[in-house]
């Protein structure tokens, strides 16, 4: 996910550090900061934030009629209006005037970044959330961990592979996925690749043996590492979801067909000096999402 | 590997497939196995997480497959594993794995389970554990379904 400007709105300095609190280690970041309505608009013009949030009271204007001065220069801006009082005639008057979302001070931190979120989220492509959020982070954590665990540097690439079937001819490691979203993701490589690989993880000289299941046992292990990161990465990244993994499970053999069935997935390759490491993840699509 | 989740993935399948036009259902040999196991030509395998950790992987011949799909489908003939008999055993995992997270449930075991991860093939070998894991065999209207779990 990239990262998303946040300019806050409020006249007591405590709530904005509050709230700049806590959006530290999201991919939320604080572009600018107004006391007041008059300022709210300059610094508004100035920054172009992705998402404004409002205070209701402000010293000049209220943050509805703040709101409406800053939609009437750019009808597409996105207010989350926060406010000591959230009754229901103030947000009925918000929505009229274009504010997309309401929160009650003292702020939860989960409600608030679950809240900017879905701001932030309704407003793109579901396929580009996915995308950025879910799979731009896998493939940097996978060129990390390939590098940390066998000083292999990856090219790395990726595609979308909607309902497109594969073969995987070597070993596999399969490691499900549960929660929201739901999924499983298939670690793969030829023997000769996955053998050469779990040499490297292990730092085994040319002298020493190693024997297949002990190649699959290293590979395995490594693929348990990464995904284990990367989900722990997704979770921090998106608070409203809990992911786990399953343990790992192996496949192995020749033109194994795998199949993407009402998956939307995504593979993604490792060029490296031994060949190809690839790696097919795949979600569960379900009625309203991911389409 | 625990012998007390054997009887929940018995009772789901017990419970869903006659739903779904199944006649007679019977439990085959209970058995342990260690290491890979030979796929018999369709095997799906499914995550657990949560509170009972591991993989079931449901093991069954392609013309078994082909049965449990047509039958799935309204006695349709289903001449090839294709996209629709897929689907139906992807459906068919899917329900039977729900039903057994439920009946885990109900002993005190919340359970997550993941999306199933269909495979085929003539020749290629699963591994679920490292271990010894259990395997039960039901009978299914003659055609075997071969459960594999290693949960904990």
């Amino acid at each position: 996910m990239k990262e998303v400007r946040v300019l806050i709105v409020d006249d007591s300095k405590v709530s904005y550090m509050m709230l700049t609190k806590m959006l530290e280690k999201t991919n939320f970041k604080v572009c600018g900061y107004a006391k007041d309505s008059e300022e709210a608009v300059e610094k508004y013009q100035i920054h172009k934030p992705d998402i404004i949030t409002m205070d209701m009271n402000l010293p000049d204007r209220d943050g509805i009629e703040t709101s409406r001065h800053i939609l009437k220069l750019d009808p597409n801006a996105k207010i989350l209006m926060i406010s000591a009082m959230k009754d229901v005639s103030l947000m009925i008057k918000g929505r009229a005037a274009g504010i997309r979302s309401f929160l009650q001070k003292p702020v939860d931190p989960n409600e608030f970044i679950d809240t900017l979120l879905l701001l932030y989220q309704n407003e793109m492509n579901l396929h580009t959330i996915l995308e950025e959020s879910y799979i731009k982070p896998l493939v940097k954590i996978f060129q990390r961990e390939l590098f940390k665990l066998s000083g292999l540097q990856g090219k790395m690439m990726f595609e979308e592979t909607r309902d497109v079937d594969f073969d995987v001819t070597g070993t596999g490691v399969i490691i499900g996925l549960t929660g929201n979203p739901s999924g499983r993701m298939i670690i793969y490589a030829t023997d000769i690749t996955m053998i050469e690989f779990a040499r490297l993880v292990l730092n085994l000289s040319d002298e020493e043996d190693l024997s297949d299941e002990e190649a699959q046992d290293a590979f395995e292990e490594a693929a348990n590492i990464l995904m284990g990161n990367y989900i722990s990465k997704l979770n921090d990244l998106l608070k409203d979801n809990e992911i786990r993994i399953a343990p790992p499970g192996m496949i192995s053999g020749n033109k194994i067909r795998i199949l993407n069935t009402k998956l939307k997935s995504f593979k993604i390759t490792a060029k490296t000096r031994i060949g190809d490491l690839e790696m097919s993840i795949g979600f569960a699509r379900r009625q309203d999402e991911w389409m | 590997m625990d012998v007390k989740f054997v009887n929940p993935f018995i009772n789901a399948i017990t419970t869903v497939l006659p739903q779904l036009g199944f006649l007679t259902i019977t439990r085959g040999k209970l058995s342990t196995r260690e290491k890979a196991m030979p796929s018999l030509g369709v095997t799906v395998l499914v995550g657990f997480t949560k509170s009972v950790r591991g993989n079931v992987a449901y093991n069954m011949t392609t013309e078994a497959a082909c049965k449990i799909a047509s039958t799935m489908m309204m006695g349709m003939p289903v001449a090839t594993f294709d996209e629709m008999a897929q689907s139906a055993i992807s459906e068919l995992s899917n329900m039977v794995t729900a039903n057994a997270a439920t009946n885990l449930a109900s002993m005190d075991f919340e359970v997550d389970i993941s999306t199933p991860s269909l495979t085929l093939g003539d020749n290629f070998s699963v591994k679920i554990s490292d271990i010894q894991y259990l395997v039960i065999e039901m009978d299914i209207d003659g055609n075997l379904i071969e459960i594999n779990m290693d949960l904990h």
